[in-house]
């Protein structure tokens, strides 16, 4: 009688136990939609690769981390020293913490991979160049020696470039690494990865060092994380909207009203990194004329797109650079601006002058002129706008359509005239990879190439000493870019997500510039 | 039968070689340059002649084409210039999809198209008949991408019943493969009726209506067994459009595939994959035209008799 | 009356033919039938419903939908009509040479045709494509390639029957050079079939440049073509639907009405069964 009571008490308990963990399982679920950006990404290699995507973030944790202020706070390294002349930096490490393959933490693994960068081929050692060596003091105190002073060694620090790999398995790996097989210290580890597909992340139970800014320094509150990659905007909202997905990490602005409409749904924004600029090849006439690419630039009506395109959500761009970043402040002057009396009257002193049909002529020729653009719709749709406000100062701009990924080799043609395109960065020295007089085609699509802006280029990138002295010398270098017109600055979006509200609970506040790690610890999903 | 087979087999191998030297050469006419997307930008010279030799990109055509023959033939299909992985990893993520996908649709067209193409037969320039010609020939006639996302706005988005993308489970199956199999509907249709028609009129079947045999029986059991041969070598034969011809579907319903695969590889200018997946539809090409001789001679008795 | 009107007759021919007629009148009238531009935009106006003033409603751009349905008929026939007139100028050259000459000639065109013919066409038009470049002129090419096989294949089809024919044997007899009798006996004995079967086939060819615009390498904007506007339609589904669902009917009712006005044409010239032995 007992033994009978017992088992069916066992058994009871057994399903019960069996429900509630089928339950959790379900609810400890998300689906997250990869921005349409980052769809594609080919590895989960930092060292490597060109392109990260937002579940990279998850796999590796920084040395510090970025508030939403910009300013930076602890993650693996508990504290920090600069001296005094800038040459030298000290880490105290955070104890321990180990990789997903069990190796563990300290001075030796953070020697070995800042040589990685020295030895692994790629794009990315340009993000450790001024390390001249690492040295380890202590277990867990490293030390950085530079070869010169980098007032901008913490912002690389906090970038996912700059995730802490094990270097053991990175070497054993070799290409494998990222692809098939990835170990970092990150709350999540990767289950599968399947190229512009999917990817599955499941959480490290044993993460006890989330960075500061996160609320939550445990492992995270959610399980599983599906990372799905959907190219076109339009099926990842409608995803989202069936059910059929939780989260979308990038919604255009032309859907956030689509978005609103829905009760479950709800949009989340932060402010953004991009910037949409027309660059202008400056080696190409008639745009090797300062004046004509002078009108070109003030004929762009970024109020008009801000409004029709985009729906009235982010900002005009006046500069090249995201508002938020201090060396945006330049003088009001070498600020771009929408002024067609301007464009007019310069192409009418160029000796463009208005002819048939509303195009501009010259010696028998018309004002002509290649545009480049995307073949992603919202890219499209940008494009053909610009193209009519062209129009309307008498510049006929012709569009050509490439794939998004063979669009690069095309600029490293240089027969490319205007432009339009987007880049995602929140630094001030992304104006040395579009501009830098080394790089012509990609990234200088501008094909800008100018011994004063080499000058100043150089003052900003190597010559600081100190935060304050690289923000002006930055400043400088940007101002000067902006005055010779290589580019003109169209938009900058704000970061907008969507999510359904019955399924994913946000942390109250996301105390970082961007939608990464410290979100991810704190986000949980509801029953 | 065996050495008939034998020496259909035989013959498929130059055209085999032929095929695999266009799939070859015609890559290098397209512009851009895979090692451009590798090559650290502001490299020198020599960095890239160092690239291509380790993809072995700088031997004259013909050694590369060569080197590329005998890897294939031993199964070795490379690796991905880009995706950075053995192209066989890419294909073997992908094909399962296809072969769902375009199996299904094949099944779908090929049910389908055979019913409605009896039942137009049987009722013969009547309302019946009309009604399904002028159905499968609408259903024909809208573009694959097109008539995807109306079957999205209908079916996923007013009445959700199906996921909008992706492949995860047979939900994810039915309007992909409802908007291959429309199109293929139609001409199996087509086909099935007018050979129905067509055997109809035969003296075999004068012969059974003399002896007595119930009409709707001779049909069915006689004339459509006739009837289907012409369907099972087109059938055969579309084989190259199930596998590569999903690609806009595929698209529209963001699911992996080898259509997606060449298409995006094509953009990347990743040859050897590329040059794998052209040679997989070449392939399933070939097999599948053997594959229609084959059903065909064993449906057809005049084929039977010849072949021993 | 000759055969092309005598379809007319057919109920649906004719419905069909009516259809067409329409549909290249007004390409070919455009700029008389609609006050508005195709390219000017209006972006107060955008994604406007149907109206008394813009019948179909406006694009993302403000501009009248109707007018880039008409205007988008000229690209996407005329770009359908001239490849696949390329593809039957081919066509009947490489399949009369291999059918008329036979011997190596012929087992090398038939091999490539066979085999090509088995590949999808719209695989060989993006390979196409991405080896000339986007924009009108390499899509007409690469649909005009993608359609060659099948004119060759019915063309060669069409000679070697008619090779066998006592007025060849007649003419061979008095003493007529291949030329002669190619150009002036054979080709246009075949034409009748071919030319049914190239109308047919334009059929295909706008599909084929409609889903060509939709991957966004056709006509380049503001130059509408009906697989442009869908593509830039597909992005609008749920906030302007009528943007991609009437380009689309505009292609599903003209493809249709080529294959019933296509049809008719065939029992009047009563060649069914000609056409299907180079299928």
């Amino acid at each position: 009688m007992t033994q009978l009571f017992r088992k069916t008490l066992l058994s009871a308990s057994v399903s019960l136990a069996a429900l509630i963990a089928a339950q959790a399982a379900t609810a400890q679920e998300a689906v997250f939609v990869m921005a349409t950006n980052e769809v594609g990404a080919p590895t989960y290699n930092p060292i490597k690769a060109t392109m990260l995507n937002t579940a990279t973030g998850l796999l590796f944790d920084r040395l510090v981390s970025q508030a939403a202020d910009l300013s930076y706070h602890p993650w693996l390294a508990e504290s920090w020293e600069e001296a005094p002349d800038g040459m030298a930096w000290t880490f105290k490490l955070k104890q321990g913490v180990t990789f997903h393959n069990g190796e563990p933490f300290n001075a030796e693994t953070v020697k070995a991979w800042i040589e990685l960068f020295k030895t692994t081929e790629g794009e990315n050692g340009y993000m450790a160049e001024a390390i001249a060596s690492a040295e380890v003091v202590d277990e867990y105190t490293v030390k950085f020696v530079m070869s010169r002073p980098e007032p901008n060694l913490l912002y690389n620090l906090s970038s996912t470039f700059m995730g802490v790999v094990e270097p053991k398995s990175f070497a054993a790996l070799g290409d494998n690494y990222g692809v098939t097989e990835v170990y970092g210290t990150g709350p999540f580890k990767l289950e599968s990865f399947a190229i512009g597909q999917e990817t599955v992340l499941v959480r490290n139970e044993g993460y006890t060092w989330g960075p500061e800014v996160a609320a939550n320094h445990g492992p995270a509150k959610v399980e599983r994380l599906t990372f799905r990659e959907i190219p076109e905007d339009s099926t990842a909202f409608l995803e989202l909207k069936t059910g059929g997905v939780d989260f979308l990490l990038s919604v255009p602005a032309d859907l956030m009203g689509e978005v609103q409409k829905e009760a479950n749904l709800a949009v989340l924004t932060m402010p953004g990194q991009d910037v949409w600029y027309m660059p202008i090849n400056v080696t190409k006439a008639p745009f090797d004329d300062i004046r004509v690419r002078e009108a070109a630039a003030k004929a762009i009506n970024q109020e008009e797109i801000l409004a029709s395109v985009f729906g009235g959500v982010g900002a005009v761009a006046d500069t090249f650079l995201i508002s938020a970043l201090p060396e945006s402040h330049v003088p009001d002057g070498a600020k771009i601006h929408y002024d067609p009396a301007r464009s007019n009257a310069l192409l009418d002193e160029a000796g463009w002058a208005m002819g048939e049909g509303g195009v501009r002529m010259k010696d028998g020729q018309p004002l002509k002129v290649t545009l480049w653009t995307q073949s992603d719709s919202i890219f499209r749709r940008l494009t053909e706008v610009v193209q009519a406000q062209l129009k309307a100062v008498g510049i006929e701009a012709e569009i050509t359509t490439f794939d998004s990924s063979t669009i690069r080799d095309q600029y490293k043609t240089g027969e490319q005239q205007l432009a339009v395109r987007s880049y995602n960065w929140d630094n001030a020295d992304i104006v040395d990879w579009f501009f830098g007089g080394d790089r012509l085609g990609y990234p200088n699509v501008s094909m800008f190439n100018d011994p004063k802006a080499e000058e100043l280029r150089a003052a900003a990138m190597t010559g600081a000493r100190n935060m304050d002295e690289r923000i002006a010398n930055f400043t400088a270098y940007h101002e000067y870019v902006l005055t010779q017109f290589p580019m003109a600055p169209i938009y900058q979006p704000v970061q907008a997500m969507a999510y359904n509200t019955d399924r994913i609970a946000l942390p109250e506040k996301i105390d970082a510039p961007a939608f990464g790690a410290a979100a991810f610890l704190d986000l949980q999903v509801k029953e | 039968m065996l050495s008939w087979l034998i020496k259909r087999l035989l013959m498929l191998v130059p055209v085999f070689l032929a095929v695999s030297v266009v799939i070859f050469s015609i890559l290098h006419f397209i512009p851009g340059d895979p090692i451009d997307n590798l090559l650290k930008i502001g490299s020198s010279p020599e960095a890239r002649a160092e690239m291509e030799a380790r993809y072995g990109l700088d031997r004259p055509l013909p050694v590369q084409y060569g080197i590329w023959l005998s890897n294939v033939l031993q199964g070795d299909l490379g690796t991905a210039i880009v995706a950075r992985r053995p192209v066989a990893d890419l294909i073997a993520q992908a094909l399962p999809h296809s072969l769902r996908l375009g199996g299904l649709a094949l099944l779908f067209s090929t049910v389908v198209g055979v019913t409605l193409g009896v039942v137009a037969a049987l009722s013969r320039d009547r309302w019946p008949d009309r009604a399904i010609m002028g159905g499968v020939l609408v259903g024909s006639t809208m573009p694959s991408f097109w008539l995807g996302l109306i079957l999205i706005l209908i079916f996923s988005v007013s009445l959700g019943w199906f996921p909008v993308s992706g492949a995860r489970g047979w939900q994810s199956l039915v309007l992909p493969v409802l908007t291959i199999g429309l199109g293929g509907t139609a001409l199996v249709a087509r086909i099935t009726r007018v050979s129905m028609i067509e055997a109809s009129g035969r003296d075999f079947v004068t012969l059974l209506h003399a002896k007595g045999l119930s009409p709707l029986r001779i049909q069915l059991r006689h004339v459509l067994r006739h009837a289907l041969i012409p369907v099972v070598t087109i059938l055969a034969l579309r084989i190259g459009w199930i596998l590569g011809g999903a690609v806009t579907v595929e698209v529209v319903f963001a699911r992996p595939g080898l259509g997606t695969l060449l298409i995006k590889s094509l953009a990347q200018h990743d040859y050897p994959v590329v040059q794998a997946c052209l040679l997989m539809l070449a392939m399933a090409v070939m097999l599948g035209t053997l594959m229609g001789d084959i059903l065909q001679a064993l449906m057809d008795p005049r084929v039977r008799a010849a072949m021993t | 009356m000759i055969a092309p009107l005598r379809a007319f007759r057919h109920p649906q021919g004719g419905l069909a033919g009516c259809w067409l007629i329409l549909v290249i009148a007004a390409a070919l009238a455009a700029p008389l039938l609609t006050p508005y531009a195709y390219d000017v935009q209006n972006l107060p106006q955008a994604y406007q419903p149907a109206s008394a003033q813009h019948w179909l409603g406006t694009d993302e751009f403000g501009r009248d939908l109707l007018t880039r349905l008409i205007y988008g008929a000229r690209t996407s026939l005329s770009v359908s009509a001239t490849a696949i007139s390329i593809s039957v100028l081919c066509g009947m050259v490489l399949g009369a040479a291999a059918a008329w000459f036979g011997g190596w000639l012929d087992r090398t065109v038939t091999m490539v045709v066979d085999l090509s013919w088995s590949f999808p066409e719209i695989l060989i038009a993006l390979i196409l494509v991405a080896i000339i470049g986007p924009g009108t002129t390499g899509v007409m090419i690469a649909i005009a390639v993608a359609y060659i096989a099948q004119f060759t294949r019915l063309t060669r089809a069409q000679i070697m029957t008619l090779k066998g024919e006592t007025f060849i044997e007649a003419a061979r007899s008095l003493g007529a050079g291949n030329a002669h009798i190619l150009f002036r006996h054979l080709l246009p004995n075949a034409l009748a079939p071919v030319l049914v079967s190239a109308m047919l086939a334009t059929g295909d060819a706008i599909i084929l440049e409609a889903t060509l615009g939709f991957f966004g390498l056709g006509a380049q904007p503001p130059v509408p073509s009906w697989g442009g506007m869908m593509s830039a339609g597909s992005a609008l589904v749920f906030k302007a639907p009528w943007v991609i669902i009437f380009p689309g009917l505009a292609v599903a009712v003209t493809v249709v009405a080529i294959n019933l006005y296509g049809d008719a044409l065939i029992t009047e010239l009563d060649i069914r069964s000609r056409l299907r032995s180079g299928a």
